[in-house]
């Protein structure tokens, strides 16, 4: 119990930088943004496409690419396979779509003709797929019954319509969600930041070398003393969890308490997992007060502003954002990203999401391994 | 009396250095036992084996009768250690600091409360009970760190360098703790490598030198190990060559030296040394204007056995 109770004696010290990083988290990532209510979206939610039609530009193959130039933005260039490869690879394209020779005779046929694609792997291109499978799909419902070509038009054009309409009323004001995955991805710095400074200091005060040997030679059980630091610990990781989800709660009114809602905290609290184990990492690697306040600023900041915690993602280079993949604050804001993007919420579109949060856990698993191997290797020498 | 301590044949190597040789010796119940040596002697290594903090090559520990392992709790449960450097929490007051480390063994509130304000009594920290170690000074500090090991009212108590670069009024009071702490039946053992403290506070004393007993034994016990049996000291201005001549004449006197005006003699034994001197000064119409005699000190002795003196 004098473990545990002296343990937040030490956190309330400290309590000047929690309430440091908490005020800076409300102001960037909650205030400024209620604040500029009408502040133009950044996303521009529509991908820019590319189509390379083989086929006669007459009836389905018409109606195909009509459908394709109203969801998104059709991009003219050079018609060479070279000039498109190099659209995708500098993002001018998120996707090509190519249309076959015949495409509309074998729809006519009742057959289902394979349409090639290529795709720059992003969000929009994920959003320019969701368009083509929409389409596709509600075509291939109805070509085999309904053989003359004006009728399955006509029918599929009034399927798309009517489910777009049931979409944009089931989703959330896009608006809001820009703002709500804003604030968790500026989160990701804050959560970061005081989990690692204030486990960091709390155990460093703990361990250092002249109070661990008290500690060692006192008649406390010194392995019953580490686990209830770990405890304390962890205990201290998931209040901040709760602190910055209460928060957001408080900012977003009624937009959190939805599925969506439910998700950003529930990826907020894998992020804070994997925090807490990166911290406690860190806590056995560092033997001085500076170092800490040193590995703080380089780990919570220095990801912070690769992994687009501050900036949009969208207007973070590319080369960076593929640096950044190697730090978990990546992950974690990739699945608000997502989250963002996603219209509809089920098992299959939130895949994604889920590879994001495996990947957070196994960051969290590798930081365990690693403090293990450590502290093993001090306790030898 | 019974043994609290009993260390048999103790070797500790670290790589290729023999920190600790061999040692064996006892503690008895009450006593204040002296480690004597200078600096990289091997008094800590030989105080962390004990506790079970290293491991070593060689030996057996028991204390209060039983072996002592890392997981001896029984018996940590009775022992207190004031480590050579200062151990506590920066961001705790002096109050919780004790209250921390006194928690570790003393579970019942009102009980550790009793325990913490008799360990500030006893060290004289009341006045600064809110203070923040930032706020002390060394010798505070160094008193803190006392009370934070002493708190639990620990039957052995360890300690080692308490008064290193300490002032000398917190350096009194550390003492005057121990001497308390004796009196209530502690049994205490105390590494230092000033001699002084040594002898006004230890029972028992063991010379350390390069990890191995030098010598053992209560302090008049140790003194028979110097060949000297007194040392006269004189100061004199402008003394003759042939009067130095004479005086070394004189029985019993081992050796003389003269320098800075400050005549310097060493007696093998014999008795009213002082008073022959003195008369032969008179006689030879010699003026001075100290003079007194000492008995030889733990430095002579470790001298004796060493060839080097203690002091550092
Ligand atoms: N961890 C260590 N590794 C290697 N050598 C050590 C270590 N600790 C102490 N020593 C060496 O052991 C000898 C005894 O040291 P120590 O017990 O600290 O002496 P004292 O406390 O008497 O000053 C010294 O020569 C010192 O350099
Ligand atoms: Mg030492």
């Amino acid at each position: 119990m004098t473990v545990f109770k002296t343990f937040w004696k030490i956190v309330k010290k400290y309590k000047g930088t929690i309430i440091l990083y908490t005020v800076m988290l409300i102001a960037f990532g909650g205030i400024n943004q209620i604040a500029n209510e009408n502040e133009t979206d950044f996303v521009n939610s529509k991908p820019n496409v590319i189509i390379v039609n083989n086929d006669e530009e007459k009836g389905l193959t018409k109606n195909l690419i009509d459908y394709i130039k109203n969801n998104s933005n059709i991009i003219d260039i050079k018609n060479t396979e070279e000039a498109r490869n190099d659209a995708i690879f500098f993002r001018d394209a998120n996707y090509i779509i190519y249309i076959p020779n015949g495409y509309r005779n074998d729809i006519l046929k009742g057959l289902n003709p394979e349409i090639e694609i290529k795709s720059s792997g992003d969000y929009q291109s994920s959003l320019a797929e969701m368009i083509l499978t929409r389409y596709l799909k509600t075509q291939s419902i109805y070509n085999k019954e309904i053989k003359n070509e004006t009728e399955l038009i006509n029918t599929i054009n009034k399927t798309l319509k009517k489910k777009s309409i049931v979409e944009i009323s089931s989703k959330l004001n896009t608006d809001e969600i820009t703002k709500i995955s804003r604030f968790f991805n500026f989160a990701s710095y804050s959560i970061m930041a005081v989990i690692l400074y204030i486990i960091c200091l709390v155990l460093y005060s703990f361990n250092k070398d002249i109070v661990k040997k008290r500690t060692i030679i006192s008649s406390m059980n010194y392995k019953k003393h580490n686990k209830l630091i770990l405890f304390a610990s962890s205990l201290f990781a998931l209040l901040i969890c709760i602190l910055y989800m209460i928060l957001s709660i408080i900012l977003f009114k009624e937009s959190m308490i939805t599925t969506r809602g439910l998700i950003y905290l529930l990826n907020t609290f894998i992020f804070t997992f994997t925090a807490l184990t990166l911290a406690l990492l860190v806590s056995s690697l560092v033997n001085s007060k500076e170092a800490i306040s040193g590995i703080v600023n380089v780990v919570a900041l220095g990801s912070a502003f690769l992994c687009g915690a501050f900036i949009p993602v969208e207007f973070l280079p590319e080369q960076v954002l593929k640096i950044s993949r190697i730090l978990p604050a990546y992950w974690y804001i990739n699945s608000n990203e997502l989250l963002k993007t996603t219209e509809i919420l089920n098992l299959s579109t939130l895949k994604p999401i889920l590879i994001d949060y495996l990947v957070m856990i196994i960051f969290g698993i590798i930081f365990i391994i690693i403090n293990n191997l450590v502290t093993k290797k001090k306790r030898v020498s | 009396m019974n043994n609290i301590i009993e260390v048999k044949n103790l070797t500790k190597q670290y790589k290729t250095l023999t920190a600790v040789d061999n040692l064996s010796f006892n503690v008895k119940e009450g006593e204040i036992l002296g480690l004597l040596g200078p600096n990289g002697s091997g008094k800590t290594t030989t105080i962390n084996c004990i506790l079970s903090l290293l491991n070593y090559q060689k030996g057996t520990i028991k204390i209060f009768g039983k072996e002592m392992k890392p997981d001896s709790y029984d018996i940590k449960s009775k022992i207190g250690v004031i480590f050579q450097d200062v151990a506590v929490f920066e961001e705790l007051t002096v109050y919780d600091n004790i209250d921390y480390f006194c928690g570790l063994y003393i579970k019942d509130k009102k009980k550790r409360k009793e325990y913490i304000n008799d360990a500030i009594n006893l060290v004289g920290l009341n006045e600064f009970k809110k203070f923040y170690p930032k706020q002390l000074s060394g010798g505070l500090l160094r008193r803190l760190n006392i009370a934070c090991g002493i708190a639990h009212k620990p039957k052995l108590i360890f300690l080692d360098e308490p008064t290193v670069a300490v002032d000398p009024q917190s350096r009194n009071n550390i003492l005057d703790n121990i001497k308390t702490l004796r009196n209530q039946g502690t049994t205490i053992v105390y590494t230092t490598h000033y001699m002084e403290e040594v002898e006004i506070l230890c029972d028992e004393i063991i010379i350390l030198d390069k990890g191995k007993i030098l010598a053992k034994g209560t302090l008049d016990e140790l003194k028979e190990y110097a060949s000297i049996e007194e040392k006269i000291t004189v100061e004199i201005n402008d003394l003759k060559e042939e009067i130095i001549e004479e005086i070394k004449e004189f029985k019993n006197v081992d050796k003389i030296s003269y320098e800075r005006n400050i005549l310097l003699i060493t007696y093998k034994k014999g008795k009213n040394n002082l008073g022959e001197l003195i008369d032969y000064l008179k006689s030879k119409k010699v003026k001075y204007n100290k003079i007194f005699s000492e008995r030889p000190t733990l430095n002579d002795v470790f001298l004796e056995l060493t060839g080097k003196e203690l002091r550092d």
